[in-house]
């Protein structure tokens, strides 16, 4: 039998279940990459079905198809453009009315599509009833209840999209709006479809009337003078309604969406709250909802470091072992020191970070994701975060770098614009990581006690946060509010949840792997080479004339640009039982410039890739820069204070 | 019930800002719209709000641009 071909997308609100059907239906056999030059997630899978090879594409989580973010630009362009067989539109059957708003929009693109209606158990217990099969008559197109994270109804949805397929494209109803706009839209569409345009007529024509820039663009080069036309019936528009086109068009879109749901949807009234509401409330507690937020973090924190730690030391136990078989193998020499010191001991030390660590990061923080917890934790940090310029959403990435920066660093994608990216990746390259934390407390919290190891963080923390608030006032741009849905919560999916974290963990080791080897294997070759002595004198007038330090604590400060915690373990390798005679301001300065230096090879790649090597390198130059001013000054002050 | 985003006659017009304004607009605060604010967070933190059935986030300052008359 001949396989047929067939693209299925899904588009829908975000936490509407989106990936969780992805997820069942495209299991292991899923690929997730970038959008074509953007930093937008893609992610695709396939499977076979009823004689089908079916290519299922999960679009990012978006509220509308207007040009707010990039992730509304791509969904819209793929869905016009690369035009796949069936669009399912999942939606949330317990907040019908706002997704039905996104619903009506995918109609007008007049792509062929169904409806996922996805947890309706969620709305029953909210004591939302839907009628499905009306909802199906009203809008045209398949309506398939589901319960995603059971599986229930998801392959029946496969079922009706291959229908749809095979009927060529189901028939949705047409969205009416109010007289004066559709007359509008009437001339317009005439109009646009003379010039052949790349979206569908009648959608460009609405798009205009909202003033779409984007769509505004595509028009000029078309036809100028339709552009100017718009403008006008938009302005006469403006003037029989007071509000300005795209309010009226929106506003009219909603109740469209509004009287569909007061058809269908049936809502039993109650008295009690329901448990999901009870969390929600002790959670976004004015007191509360901090206590147990510290309480949640610490928990995360307090378990992953005490797991790594103990799965760290088995595994580098395990895996330095080898070392003697490796060189029965390689014999003693040149080729030996290079293959394992250089290459296979970056690789572990990449691996050791990786599994113990960085898996476990990703696991709670999709755990925590899925189940609804992190808005509420944004919810109540938001105004701490805007004291530099950021909103409540940036609080996340900041909290998983104290973690790890890598994860951190890809973490800012949730920031919706350019600039507040930007800003909060400058942050999270700033925050003491656990291996800095390590570096601090079994240096600084050893030989000089804890009281000195807390100054120290404080200090560093008052500087990130004044660093934070002068980029926000050097980006140029304004500051974006929050805006952010708290979806009821509910039991995170374990599948989804677990291949999130092995992709992103896999994503970690092709992006930091080759560089950690890499830059082990040179300096490896530095040493053999016997380049040390020469780079020592040459950075002298840094690390003793301006630093303070002894002439051979430069060495870890470079080691610890492949992990920061080699600064310590190096440092009490070269200098033995003398570790203990170090001064207390050379202690201090040491572990202050460690903590604010250049971030690690990982993180680098992960800047790289997010913000391109020009920015990556100016972020990197600057941070060393300002470690050795903000480490000389120290110094400085320290000898004027008169502390050894 | 929402009168009107984006203009709030104590803070003035919303500058540079209106792709926000349309972003509220498609969360679903049109004007005309019945919200209920359920409670907001210490520091002048965020708003807390339910509209159209969902429940919203909403940074200070971007509460404060959207005016709204009281029903009942």
């Amino acid at each position: 039998m001949k396989v047929r071909k067939l693209t299925i997308a899904l588009a829908g609100n975000a936490n509407v279940g989106k990936s969780v059907i992805f997820n069942f239906l495209t299991g292991l056999h899923q690929h997730i990459g970038n959008w074509p030059g953007k930093t937008v997630e893609k992610a695709e899978g396939t499977l076979y079905f009823k004689g089908y090879l079916i290519d299922i594409v999960d679009l990012p989580g978006i509220y509308s198809l207007s040009t707010f973010s990039l992730e509304e630009l791509i969904s819209r362009e793929y869905i016009a453009f690369e035009k796949p067989d069936v669009v399912i539109n999942v939606v949330d059957a317990s907040v019908l009315e706002r997704n039905l708003f996104f619903t009506l929009q995918l109609m007008e693109l007049e792509a062929p599509m169904i409806l996922a209606l996805n947890q309706v158990d969620i709305a029953a217990k909210k004591g939302v009833e839907i009628d499905h099969e009306n909802l199906e008559k009203i809008l045209g197109i398949p309506v398939v209840p589901t319960v995603a994270i059971k599986g229930i109804g998801v392959y029946g949805l496969l079922e009706r999209a291959i229908e749809v397929v095979e009927q060529g494209g189901a028939n949705p109803s047409r969205i009416e709006y109010g007289k004066e706009i559709e007359d509008e839209i009437g001339k317009l569409t005439e109009l646009i479809v003379e010039t052949g345009p790349r979206y569908p007529a009648r959608w460009t024509a609405i798009k205009l009337l909202e003033r779409d820039e984007e769509i505004e663009k595509e028009v000029r080069k078309k036809n100028p003078e339709i552009l100017e036309k718009s403008k006008d019936l938009a302005r006469e528009i403006e003037k029989v309604h007071g509000h300005s086109c795209s309010t009226v068009v929106t506003s009219e879109r909603y109740e469209t969406a509004r009287c569909i749901v007061a058809q269908v949807q049936k809502i039993k009234p109650r008295v009690e709250m329901t448990i999901t509401e009870r969390i929600h409330e002790l959670t976004t507690h004015r007191v509360l909802g901090y206590l147990s937020m510290a309480g949640v973090l610490l928990l995360m924190f307090g378990s992953i470091f005490m797991f790594g730690g103990l799965v760290s030391e088995y595994l580098s136990g395990f895996l330095y072992g080898l070392e003697p078989t490796v060189q029965m193998i390689l014999g003693v020499g040149i080729v030996k020191e290079l293959i394992w010191g250089g290459i296979i001991e970056g690789a572990i030390a990449g691996i050791t970070v990786a599994l113990p660590y960085i898996a476990p990061f990703y696991l709670a923080l999709y755990f925590l994701e899925d189940s609804g917890y992190l808005s509420r934790i944004a919810f109540l940090m938001d105004a701490a975060m805007h004291k530099i310029g950021l909103h409540g959403k940036a609080f996340i990435p900041v909290m998983l770098s104290f973690g790890c920066n890598v994860p951190a660093c890809l973490g800012c994608r949730i920031m919706e614009t350019e600039r507040e990216r930007l800003l909060a990746i400058f942050v999270v390259t700033l925050v003491p990581c656990a291996a800095v934390t390590v570096v601090v407390l079994g240096l600084v919290g050893r030989f000089l006690g804890v009281q000195w190891a807390l100054a120290l963080y404080i200090t560093d923390l008052a500087i990130v946060f004044m660093l934070g608030r002068i980029a926000f006032k050097a980006l140029p741009g304004e500051p974006t509010g929050l805006i952010m849905e708290m979806h009821e919560y509910r039991i995170p999916h374990l599948r989804t949840v677990v291949s999130q974290t092995w992709f992103r963990l896999s994503e970690f080791i092709k992006m930091a792997l080759p560089l950690i080897v890499i830059s082990s294997l040179v300096i490896r070759l530095v040493e053999i080479l016997g380049y040390w002595e020469p780079i020592v004198t040459f950075m002298y007038p840094i690390t003793v004339g301006w630093l303070g330090l002894r002439s051979e604590m430069g060495i870890p400060l470079l080691f610890g640009i492949l992990r920061k915690e080699l600064t310590l373990i190096m440092l009490a390798t070269l200098l033995g039982p003398n570790l203990a005679t170090l001064t207390t301001s050379q202690m201090i300065v040491f572990a202050l410039v460690v903590m604010l230096y250049i971030p690690c090879v990982a993180t680098i790649a992960a800047l790289v890739r997010e913000t391109g090597w020009r920015k990556a390198a100016l972020i990197a130059v600057f941070e060393v820069l300002f470690a050795l001013l903000v480490g000389g000054a120290a110094f400085r002050v320290m000898s004027l204070l008169g502390v050894p | 019930m929402i009168v009107s985003i984006g203009l709030n006659p104590q803070r003035g017009r919303w500058g540079r800002g209106r792709g926000f304004a349309k972003r509220l607009m498609d969360m679903g605060l049109t004007p005309g719209t019945e919200v209920t604010v359920v409670k907001s967070a210490p520091f002048r933190g965020p708003v807390e709000i339910l509209v159209r059935g969902s429940r919203l986030a909403l940074g200070r300052g971007m509460a404060e641009r959207i005016l709204v008359e009281k029903t009942k």
